[in-house]
């Protein structure tokens, strides 16, 4: 029986390493491992082309050639007969191409070493089963395109949709677009970034189904999967990331070895500990990158093309939802200060021993270190310091928005200032490392801070 | 000369792929599941499984050109032999555990990187056809830059 190419997607994934057989001109054969083989169309595939080695110096001279790929899901192996046509620099092939190799050099510390030349794309001969390596049976009994665990349906859609209708501010609306994309996609680990005041930054604001939640935790634009999927402002599906790092490793060493590659720092990615597959989407409103949705899984082959292409689109629809929620909350802001300052209340009695905190403010590095130990930086760090300080000084426990927008002492930026997305940061960090400082949304544009331990408030240059 | 180093790295149990070309230069391939050094460090011998093993065998009747690579998937260390067949036959039953041995293994490495043994468990690896080759260049196939670089 015929075995149609399109039928193969899954193989193409990355997950087992593909080989490529080839034969110089003079009629020596050779084989050597592939890191990238991607499906184009019915009848051809790319390869990547990343470094000038014997394979590709074959090709130039004999175009035919020979590819094994493995189905992910079954570990059946296909012989696929090929044959060279050209080699592409641009365009579509390779920009998906060169996305998901740039993702993984950045990863591993290994941008501009790592990187692709070409999308060679092959005509594809023939399909055959391998006749040693036999898979198992797929589940369900057949081969099917959709995923095994497909959920996109309309009725999960609309109920997707209802949820992020009936939040009502944007903490929860980060918290109900995590806990729906668990509940009802059966994405269980998940978060959402946003860009930082600091630019060519993200910052994680919200996670779910991580031990630790992870908030604050920042990526640079173009650092790592998620820092790519910002900079290209384009969704990346790996699968098989650790079968993928080792490749990426193996260039890392090599490169070492030959003095290329000084640099083998790699991006500590937030999240699992040990991810087998990422799917990054760009959140993108009207051009403009309002922030990354991360998903990952411990599965090597967890994020089908399905998951990828109703995530894009519900990507957009997010996008919205996060900018309207942020213009709202700023347009129903009050305008009136909040009462007259009350003396401070006594602290909150401690759970425990009546908890003393140093909290210090690093004036030039703008980094409050609580006990010694990081807590935030930027803008939650000036905000946090100002409000703690005039809770001492004038005794004020109760604080608006708008009086933090207008003060010219936080350096808000003028435009999309991103306030409430820096306050639900603060918050959590302080729910995380300082349980006995809490900034509580007391109503709509307002919050109140309640201590339940002496401060002691220390400013350093 | 295999250096002895190299040698018990190729009879560890890796991934083994062997390539040949027939008489219009198309090259075919299989899965090699396991390989043998000679004593006299020159010779070795790898193991395909017979149904695998067709193309490979018509091929090397008429054209005895070999290339051989050998990849470590847990770290993705690759040797590439080049050389010629000199004997192509059937694998003796004497041979079997061998095979067995470096296929097991290979599976292990397979599982160490997250590919279970459930999904491996209809791989056939005997019987098996033999080809022992003569080595005469030895590459580093790391990837990398510089990959290929020839070391014999």
């Amino acid at each position: 029986m015929k075995i149609a190419l399109e039928t193969l997607g899954p193989c193409f994934q990355g997950i087992f390493p593909s080989m490529l057989f080839t034969c110089s001109k003079a009629g020596v054969p050779n084989v050597a491992l592939l890191s990238h083989v991607e499906y184009l169309d019915p009848t051809h595939i790319a390869l990547s082309f990343q470094f000038f080695n014997k394979s590709r110096r074959n090709i130039a001279e004999n175009p035919q050639a020979l590819l094994n790929v493995y189905d992910p899901d079954t570990a059946q192996a296909y012989v696929l007969r090929v044959r060279y046509v050209r080699s592409e620099t641009s365009g579509p092939t390779f920009e998906s191409m060169n996305l998901r190799i740039e993702a993984i050099a950045s990863h591993s510390g290994l941008k501009g070493i790592f990187k692709l030349l070409a999308a060679d794309v092959y005509e594809v001969l023939s399909v055959d089963r391998s006749a040693d390596e036999i898979g198992i049976a797929p589940a369900g009994g057949t081969r099917s395109a959709a995923p095994p665990d497909a959920v996109f349906t309309m009725k999960a859609l609309q109920e997707f949709a209802d949820r992020i209708h009936r939040a009502t501010g944007l903490e929860a609306l980060l918290d109900s677009i995590l806990e729906a994309l668990d509940q009802l996609f059966g994405f269980h680990h998940a978060m959402i970034l946003l860009p930082d005041e600091q630019p060519g930054r993200l910052v994680t604001i919200a996670s779910r189904g991580y031990p630790e939640d992870g908030v604050g935790a920042e990526v640079g634009i173009g650092e790592g999967i998620v820092g790519m999927v910002a900079e290209a402002m384009k969704p990346i599906r790996i699968s098989g990331l650790v079968r993928q790092m080792l490749y990426a490793v193996a260039v890392m060493n090599r490169a070492q070895e030959q003095g290329l590659c000084r640099d083998s720092r790699r991006i500590p990615l937030p999240g699992l500990s040990h991810p087998e597959s990422q799917l990054g989407i760009p959140l993108i409103a009207r051009g403009e990158l309002a922030g990354v949705l991360c998903i990952e899984s411990e599965k090597p082959y967890r994020f089908h093309e399905e998951d990828k292409a109703y995530l894009e689109v519900l990507g957009g629809y997010l996008a919205i939802a996060i900018q309207n929620m942020l213009l709202r909350e700023r347009i129903e802001e009050p305008d009136e200060p909040p009462a007259a300052h009350p003396p401070p209340p006594p602290a909150r009695p401690a759970a425990g021993d009546g908890t003393r905190r140093e909290i210090a403010f690093y004036a030039a590095d703008e980094v409050i270190l609580m006990d010694g130990e990081y807590l935030v930086r930027g803008l939650p760090a000036r905000i946090l310091w100002k409000v703690l300080r005039e809770r001492e000084r004038l005794g004020r426990v109760e604080f608006t928005n708008r009086e933090l927008r207008l003060d010219k002492s936080l350096a808000l930026p003028s435009y999309k200032d991103n306030l409430e997305s820096r306050l639900i940061l603060l918050r959590k960090r302080l729910e995380q490392r300082c349980p006995e400082i809490r900034i509580a949304p007391s109503s709509r544009g307002r919050f109140a801070l309640d201590l339940a331990c002496e401060a002691i408030l220390v400013e350093r240059p | 000369m295999i250096s002895e180093e190299l040698a018990t790295f190729l009879a560890a149990g890796h991934s083994g792929h062997i390539a040949t070309r027939g008489e219009r230069l198309e090259p075919d391939g299989a899965r090699a599941w396991a390989i043998v050094v000679d004593p006299d460090r020159i010779h070795v011998t790898a193991y395909v499984m017979k149904a695998a093993a067709s193309g490979i065998v018509e091929n090397l009747s008429s054209h005895p050109e070999v290339a051989l690579t050998v990849d470590r998937v847990i770290d993705h260390v690759t040797w590439q032999l080049k050389g010629a067949a000199v004997e192509v036959r059937p694998a003796r039953a004497g041979e079997k555990a061998e095979v067995v041995r470096q296929a097991d293994g290979f599976i292990g490495s397979l599982e160490a990187i997250g590919i279970s043994r459930r999904l491996t468990a209809n791989w056939r690896y005997w019987p098996c056809v033999a080809v022992r080759l003569r080595v005469t260049e030895i590459f580093n196939q790391t990837p990398g830059p510089g990959a290929g670089e020839r070391v014999k």
